[in-house]
């Protein structure tokens, strides 16, 4: 069973090569890229299902046996992570493929895509420091790519800031490293895990700050995220979908993954409290400083961030169920969110509020698309993101943090009130000066290709079944949070003892 | 690890930071340069120093293999980086002729202009409430 | 029960999702659900009457406690069957009022039995949790249902005020709700009230909260503001949401909780005061009004004050008061709400004073009204008068202390709800001199279906002022006082001579004088305009909340790259450091560094200054690689020479490249920032340079432990079968990494072709003037010297690289340096040929290389699984060809091999893209 795990990191791996290789012909390189991902998913479920049953699986890369080698482990946070991210990147290529313009006119697209998806399986899987930064690089590149592919004026601008962002990031990230291997001669994290008690408080909780840092501007925190709103909504819709869907939540996994096994003695408590607070706040106020759709969900998902970061600041095994919920319900909410922002984009011809209305009557398919993950993510019941804040201030209360979560709640408003702003702006007010993309002729029956409504409506439902069966996942939620917060049984896993 | 390396190595990353403060593209370019040939340093700082690794060479305290993999993974992936980052400001000269890297247009303008949204337009539009005027009955 | 709530749900999405075609038919659908549960209610009266309480549950989170339980005690049934009854006839009345060719009446229906829905729910439900889901759901249905016509502002905003009111209460009352469950240690409504709780802040805290939410839901001051707004919305909506159902939902709210009220001191105060206020001031206001359905609207204000102050003080009395006032109002209010829509309907106006006079035919209107007002006013033997007696006794007993002043605010308020009743009916009825000048008269009155609901809800009341005596023994029976004990008052018609019905007297004698001399009041009245309404007070803070994002988002999200740069690295570096700074021990100075190390540092040291100071691109880019060598050189001292030769052959490939690009770019950078900026990028990099050293010291002097690398070396032979340990690292212990990292390589460089390429539109072909230029300026660089000595050393070099390939795995070299020093060959073929002599000679195409490197390494790494060894596992046979003897051929060395091809195929596409000799075409 073992062997299934390395399988999500290397099938995208094989499928990238072959895609590379079939060069021109865009139809094989769709089916390769199609039939590597739904794969890739299926192993995942089984991974998925195999851990749950019967505990954390692992894979030591060249049989050498950790901290030796490198190991690949599932234990179910990755593998409840790895099932939702490949089930997002699926619906992303089937909508990147409906979506006019981004994918039909690169060739590179679809092996570049392969990349980034095994660049996110790695990060999620690995269960060692370096690896996981090679991981990240391999996501990175591949992001880099995507943002500019195209290479329109706006793209390279906004792509300088992205990419030299991420390289600083990567650079402070083998810093990290090299002062790590210093100081405790090992890289496997479990074995971190172990020689850190060794190691002076001081340092371990230096240590423990420059990782947040690391993995904060990646995962967009206060005062790191600045970077993302100017980044990802000028990217084609499909690629913003998957950066925002995704990437941050890889960053904010390995903040989860790092805390919580290297440091979780000392875990810098106080600084993830007011880190979320401000992260929550000031995310919401530039939402709603902002007129663009794209900006909007953007600054949005910067608050969302925060709210997962308080449940993680707790510490205590309620809020880190609460954060496991969060960030299976967010990865699915925010890439149907903006995918549902590309269609209005799409059907609209602009994503200028100012420029865009009514669209209630012209693309009623699409309104409904957009408002059920807008209210899911503003946390309106019964819909995912209300059991997510729900669980949240539950256990904010356990932990006697009562004026975080009042600060949540009131975030909670604003949020409401920034969906609004864009149902209003889209889909009520009636549009003033007709763009000249605006398409009546061009959005046919639903209002956009149906290659791209069907992932969208795939992955609405998705939100919705997350909240339905929110019982199982939530009680697997904290069958994860157990393993995190007691992370002996990984430890020993991982060096077979 | 000597004092001299880690001194080299923090100076590499002043001096690439203060390069990596600018708005010139290539300049961005040599100070991560400056900034990865520092982590280089610090990770080759960070392993035992002493006769090339390979076994049956020479006598001698052996120095530590694996950082020099790291490096020569992180020599790799720099330069992959740096390659990609040149086709960009190659790019950014197509389209303007320089390879300055420009602030945000809607940032901009957010931090000019400070009208409300749409929605307190609105409001504003449907304000004052109904006029309640005295009226003569019987 | 739940089935009762899955039809409100299925049918309503149903509606929801069905296109335009059902028009006004739609509403039919929904009256059925209506009478559905109006039915059912009707069919629990009997067993809920006889004490006992149906429940039912489903479980949705046991985690959270977040179920769906339900249960249908005497409160909840009254509330049931007003949502039923109430719902049927208003969907009776829509399908009138609605014109056949309007747009989205299926959406708007469909919202319709989604709210009724969730307001079966919110008054059954026993879970707070489940309280709160419908409780919400009722508030996003009537934000949509307010915004129906959506293309005028007013509706928009009116909608928007009306929700972020309701949610702000809401998101409170979820705090309120989280910590009372908290608190009883259960979720469930019955068993919390019935609990004995914690006495201690958090419980008051928690009932505050709760009272927030309820005041905001019941449009109390000083949130009822958003009342009036709604009235925006078509009159169904109103009769249903704004007069007997959603806003009651605060009252029923306050009357579940009250039994805490011993838990929280400033509880009965609290509800009195705001009851009171909203009384008074809805009612003043209700007497300013020409809009008649904003009189309804500000009347429902007050009267819903009225109930709050019944069922907040918490004796049986005033609940039971309470219970009979929720009922007759909910009759009452729809209806006068009906009539108005009537009258705005087939007249066009609801304006006092524009309304034209009304012939015969409208005589059926006239009664209903009649019927409706003298309820709202409590004219005996009506169901407003018995609430009204039963509330005056109430407040007239000593029930707790203060409770005459209660009484006196209320008979005043009473007396204010008769004025505004007469006014109503003036208003919409009455002959003034301004109605004789108009000769305009209104159409005929509509037909039986239109006038027919709200005539029924008239009669209703009538019904229930007479059976109040029937109502009051079920009331009792069933125990309507959630806990309060039992009341000592009775509901009845008439209760005789006493001092309530004194009262009741007395505020219809006064509404009446006040209405008659309302010449000499209205002046007074319309003084009260200076009074700042709630709107002001919502729109200031909307434009605040505006202001303030608009000002932060503009200082924090400036937009500069260099700022966020500096912010980024100046965070993360500092954080730790203070931390190291505060808490970590000085482990002690290690020694210095050997001299010549020393030297070569300061070399390197200095070279990067003046690559950071210099002004000229050129200047820089080599400055650069001279560090670049510095560090080949450093790596050398270090005892690492393949590092040493991969350093500096990158160095080479990398430096051709920069330069390749930098040709193009302005030869110098100029001066561009200001010195302040100048001295804050110093500080900054003094302090990253700064935390640094202090980190790299620290941690270098906490080792204590053998690293890991010692098992790799001692296994490197045996088990690696190679002598250099770090290419066995790379190909075999941590071949992962390098696997990844090839594939970096091949996306980058994927990356950088496509991204270079992005400017040229179509190919070059072969008869563009512009190609046959670039193969002249080809002929030119092409010297033949070059030329000659290329052709020479090419092939040499490519074989040498193999030989690094082959050799690698026990002596220096291996995977990268092979590909890279082949690289470097195709450079100078690309120095003496240009690209296109590079794409002639190679047979393949860069992008297959590429791809062969890739898969080869991929697939070296996959196919161990497919023989049940583990990723990457190295698989070794010796081959025993003829003539050569033995060589050992293992899956490692296969590895490096697509190494090697990647980087070949990298660096091809790296010229491919920049060793450019076709035109750019600007898009």
């Amino acid at each position: 069973m073992s062997r299934l795990v390395a399988l999500p990191l290397l099938l995208p791996l094989v499928g990238a090569a072959v895609a590379v290789l079939t060069g021109r012909s865009r139809t094989v390189q769709r089916i390769v890229s199609l039939t590597v991902l739904t794969l890739t998913l299926g192993c995942s479920v089984l991974l998925l299902v195999e851990v749950d049953r019967s505990g954390t699986l692992v894979a030591h890369g060249g049989g050498w046996a950790a901290p030796m080698g490198i190991a690949l482990v599932a234990d179910r946070f990755a593998a409840v992570m790895l099932v939702v991210a490949t089930a997002v990147l699926l619906a992303v290529a089937v909508f990147a493929i409906g979506e006019p313009g981004t994918e039909r006119n690169h060739v590179a697209f679809q092996s570049v895509y392969l990349i980034l998806a095994a660049g996110v399986s790695g990060a999620f899987l690995t269960g060692d420091l370096f690896n996981l930064f090679v991981s990240f690089e391999l996501m990175l590149t591949a992001s880099y790519v995507l943002i500019t592919l195209g290479g329109r004026r706006a793209q390279v601008r906004s792509g300088m800031t992205y990419i030299v962002i991420s390289l600083l990031a990567s650079t402070v990230f083998v810093t990290a490293l090299a002062l790590l291997y210093a100081a405790t001669g090992t890289l496997n994290m479990a074995d971190l895990s172990l020689k850190l008690a060794t190691v002076p408080v001081g340092l371990r909780q230096a240590f423990a700050l420059l990782l947040l840092g690391v993995f904060g501007i990646k995962a967009a925190i206060f005062p790191l995220f600045f970077w993302l709103p100017d980044s990802y909504p000028i990217a084609p819709s499909p690629i913003t979908a998957i950066f925002a869907g995704l990437l941050t939540k890889v960053g904010l996994y390995a903040i989860v993954r790092t805390q919580l096994l290297l440091f979780a003695p000392d875990m810098p408590t106080d600084v993830l409290l007011w880190v979320a607070g401000l992260t929550m706040v000031v995310g919401v106020l530039g939402a709603i400083a902002q007129d663009d759709l794209k900006r909007i969900l953007s600054f949005t998902i910067v608050s969302q961030i925060g709210f997962m970061i308080m449940g993680l600041s707790f510490g205590t095994v309620a809020g880190i169920a609460a954060l496991v919920y969060s960030m299976v319900h967010h990865v699915v909410v925010t890439t149907a969110l903006f995918c549902a922002g590309g269609l209005v984009e799409y059907a609209g011809g602009s994503s200028q509020l100012k420029r865009i209305g009514a669209m209630l009557r012209t693309a009623p398919l699409v309104a409904l698309l957009f408002l059920l993950p807008a209210l899911s993510i503003a946390g309106i019941p019964p819909f995912s993101g209300f059991i997510s804040k729900l669980s949240l201030v539950i256990a904010g209360f356990d932990a006697n943090r009562a004026l975080i979560v009042a600060v949540a709640l009131g975030v909670s408003l604003l949020t409401l009130y920034a969906m609004m702003r864009i149902w209003v702006g889209a889909f009520w007010s009636p549009q003033e000066e007709p763009t000249p993309a605006a398409s009546a002729e061009r959005s046919g029956r639903f209002g956009a290709p149906a290659l791209m409504i069907a992932p969208t409506v795939a992955l609405v439902a998705a939100t919705l079944v997350i909240a339905a069966a929110a019982g199982g996942i939530f009680s697997f939620s904290e069958r994860t949070a157990g393993d995190l917060v007691h992370p002996r049984t990984y430890i020993d896993k991982v060096l077979d003892q | 690890m000597t004092i001299a390396l880690d001194a080299c190595a923090a100076i590499l990353f002043g001096l690439g930071t203060y390069l990596v403060l600018q708005r010139k593209l290539s300049r961005i370019i040599i100070g991560l340069g400056l900034l990865t040939h520092g982590a280089n340093v610090l990770l080759i700082a960070s392993g035992r120093r002493g006769y090339p690794p390979i076994v049956g060479s020479v006598g001698g305290t052996m120095s530590d293999p694996l950082p020099q993999a790291l490096v020569l993974t992180a020599i790799v992936i720099s330069f992959a980086v740096t390659m990609f980052l040149l086709a960009l400001a190659y790019r950014s000269w197509q389209l303007t002729d320089d390879d300055e890297v420009a602030d945000d247009v809607a940032d901009r303008m957010i931090s000019r202009d400070t009208s409300p949204g749409e929605d307190v337009a609105d409001q504003e539009e449907s304000m004052p409430e109904p006029v309640e005027v005295e009226v003569e009955e019987l | 029960m739940i089935g009762i709530l899955l039809l409100h749900l299925v049918a309503g999405t149903g509606l929801l999702v069905t296109g335009e075609r059902p028009g006004r038919r739609a509403f039919a659908v929904g009256a059925a659900v209506s009478i559905v549960t109006l039915v059912w209610g009707l069919v629990m009266v009997p067993s809920v009457r006889s004490g006992h309480i149906p429940t039912a549950a489903v479980e949705w989170v046991p985690g959270l406690d977040l179920n769906f339980d339900f249960a249908l005690d005497a409160m909840s049934l009254t509330m049931v069957l007003i949502v039923g009854a109430v719902g049927t006839l208003v969907f009776v009345y829509a399908g009138r009022y609605y014109d056949p060719g309007s747009h989205g009446l299926p959406w708007h229906s469909g919202l319709l039995v989604l709210f009724a829905g969730s307001m079966v729910g919110l008054v059954t439900a026993d879970n707070v949790y489940a309280l709160y889901v419908s409780w919400e759901g009722t508030t996003i249905t009537s934000y949509f249902l307010i915004g129906h016509n959506h293309e005028q502002a007013r509706a928009r905003a009116a909608a928007l005020q009306a929700l972020l009111t309701a949610a702000a209460g809401g998101f409170a009352m979820l705090g309120g709700l989280v910590l009372l469950a908290r608190a009883a240690g259960t979720p469930s409504l019955h068993a919390i009230v019935s609990s004995s709780l914690p006495e201690n802040t958090s419980t008051a805290v928690a009932l505050a909260l709760i009272l927030l939410g309820a005041f905001a839901k019941s449009a109390q001051y000083p949130f009822h503001s958003w009342l009036p707004g709604a009235m925006e919305a078509p009159t169904p909506v109103s009769a249903f949401l704004h007069s007997a159902t959603m806003v009651t939902a605060g009252v029923y709210l306050i009357a579940r909780f009250a039994p805490l009220y011993p838990y929280a001191p400033f509880w009965r105060p609290t509800v009195v005061i705001v009851g009171l206020t909203s009384m008074v001031f809805g009612g003043l206001r209700a007497l300013r009004q020409v809009d008649l359905k904003l009189l309804l609207a500000h009347g429902t204000v007050s009267q819903l004050g009225f109930m709050i102050v019944l069922f907040g003080v918490g004796t049986p009395e005033a609940t039971r008061a309470g219970w009979m006032l929720l009922v007759a109002h909910a009759a009452f209010k729809a209806a006068l709400f009906m009539v108005v829509g009537i009258v705005d309907h087939t007249t066009g106006t609801r304006r006092i004073g524009e309304i034209p006079r009304f012939d015969t035919s409208w005589r059926g209107v006239k009664i209903t009204t009649a019927l409706a007002l003298a309820s709202m006013a409590g004219v005996p033997l009506i169901a407003g008068f018995a609430a009204k007696e039963t509330a005056f006794g109430a407040f007239a007993r000593s029930g707790f202390d203060g409770h005459i002043a209660v009484l006196v605010g209320v008979v005043t308020a009473s007396a204010l709800t008769v004025t505004y009743a007469f006014r109503f009916w003036f208003g919409l009825f009455g002959t003034s001199r301004s109605r004789e000048t108009t000769t305009r008269r209104a159409p005929a009155a509509p037909g039986f279906r239109f006038v027919t609901p709200p005539a029924l809800l008239a009669v209703a009341g009538v019904v229930l002022g007479l059976g109040a005596k029937s109502l009051d023994s079920l009331a009792g029976v069933a125990g309507i006082e959630l806990g309060l004990g039992r009341s000592a008052l009775h509901l009845a018609p008439w209760h005789g001579f006493d001092l309530p019905l004194l009262l009741s007297m007395s505020t219809l004698a006064a509404g009446l004088g006040m209405a008659a001399g309302r010449r000499r009041i209205q002046p007074i009245l319309a003084r009260g305009a200076v009074v700042p309404t709630g709107d002001q007070a919502y729109l200031a803070a909307l434009r605040a909340l505006a202001w303030v994002a608009r000002r932060v988002t503009g200082v924090v999200q400036n937009g500069s790259l260099p700022v966020y740069a500096g912010v980024i690295l100046a965070t993360v570096f500092t954080a730790p450091g203070i931390a190291l700074l505060t808490r970590a021990e000085w482990p002690g100075w290690p020694r210095f560094g050997s001299p010549g190390e020393v030297a070569l540092l300061a070399l390197l040291c200095t070279a990067a200054t003046g690559a950071a100071v210099v002004r000229r691109r050129f200047g820089a880019a080599v400055l650069l690689s001279i560090v670049g060598y510095g560090m080949a050189g450093l790596f050398l001292l270090s005892g690492a020479p393949d590092l040493a030769l991969t350093q500096a052959t990158i160095e080479t490939l990398s430096t051709v490249v920069f330069v390749l690009v930098l040709r193009r770019l302005p030869k110098r950078f100029e001066h561009e920032f200001s010195p302040r900026r100048r001295i804050l990028r110093v500080l900054v990099s003094a302090l990253v340079a700064g935390f640094v050293f202090v980190f790299a010291l620290v941690a270098q002097g906490a080792l204590t432990l053998p690293p890991i690398s010692n098992e790799m070396v001692d296994r490197a032979v045996p088990d690696g079968h190679g002598h250099n340990v770090v290419n066995v690292i790379l190909v075999d212990f941590r071949g992962l990494d390098t696997l990844g990292e090839i594939t970096v390589l091949a996306a980058a460089a994927v990356g950088a072709a496509a991204l270079a390429r992005a400017g040229r539109r179509r190919p070059p072909r072969p008869d563009d003037p512009a190609v046959a230029a670039a193969a002249e300026i080809d002929r030119q660089r092409r010297i033949v010297f070059v030329d000659g000595t290329v052709h020479v050393i090419f092939p040499a070099i490519v074989m040498m690289s193999l030989w690094l390939l082959f050799a690698g795995h026990n002596q220096p070299g291996g995977g990268f340096v092979g590909g890279l020093l082949a690289g470097s060959a195709i450079g100078l073929r690309y120095v003496a040929g240009g690209a296109s002599a590079v794409r002639d000679q190679s047979r393949f195409r860069a992008w297959t290389v590429l791809g062969v490197g890739v898969g080869l390494a991929a697939l070296t790494a996959t196919l161990p699984l497919a023989f049940g060894g583990s990723v990457l596992e190295v698989a070794s046979t010796v081959l025993h060809p003829p003539l050569v003897g033995e060589i050992s051929v293992s899956s490692a060395l296969v590895f490096d091999l697509g190494v090697y091809l990647t980087v070949v195929g990298t660096v091809m596409m790296a010229f491919e893209a920049f060793g450019d000799d076709a035109p750019e075409t600007l898009p």
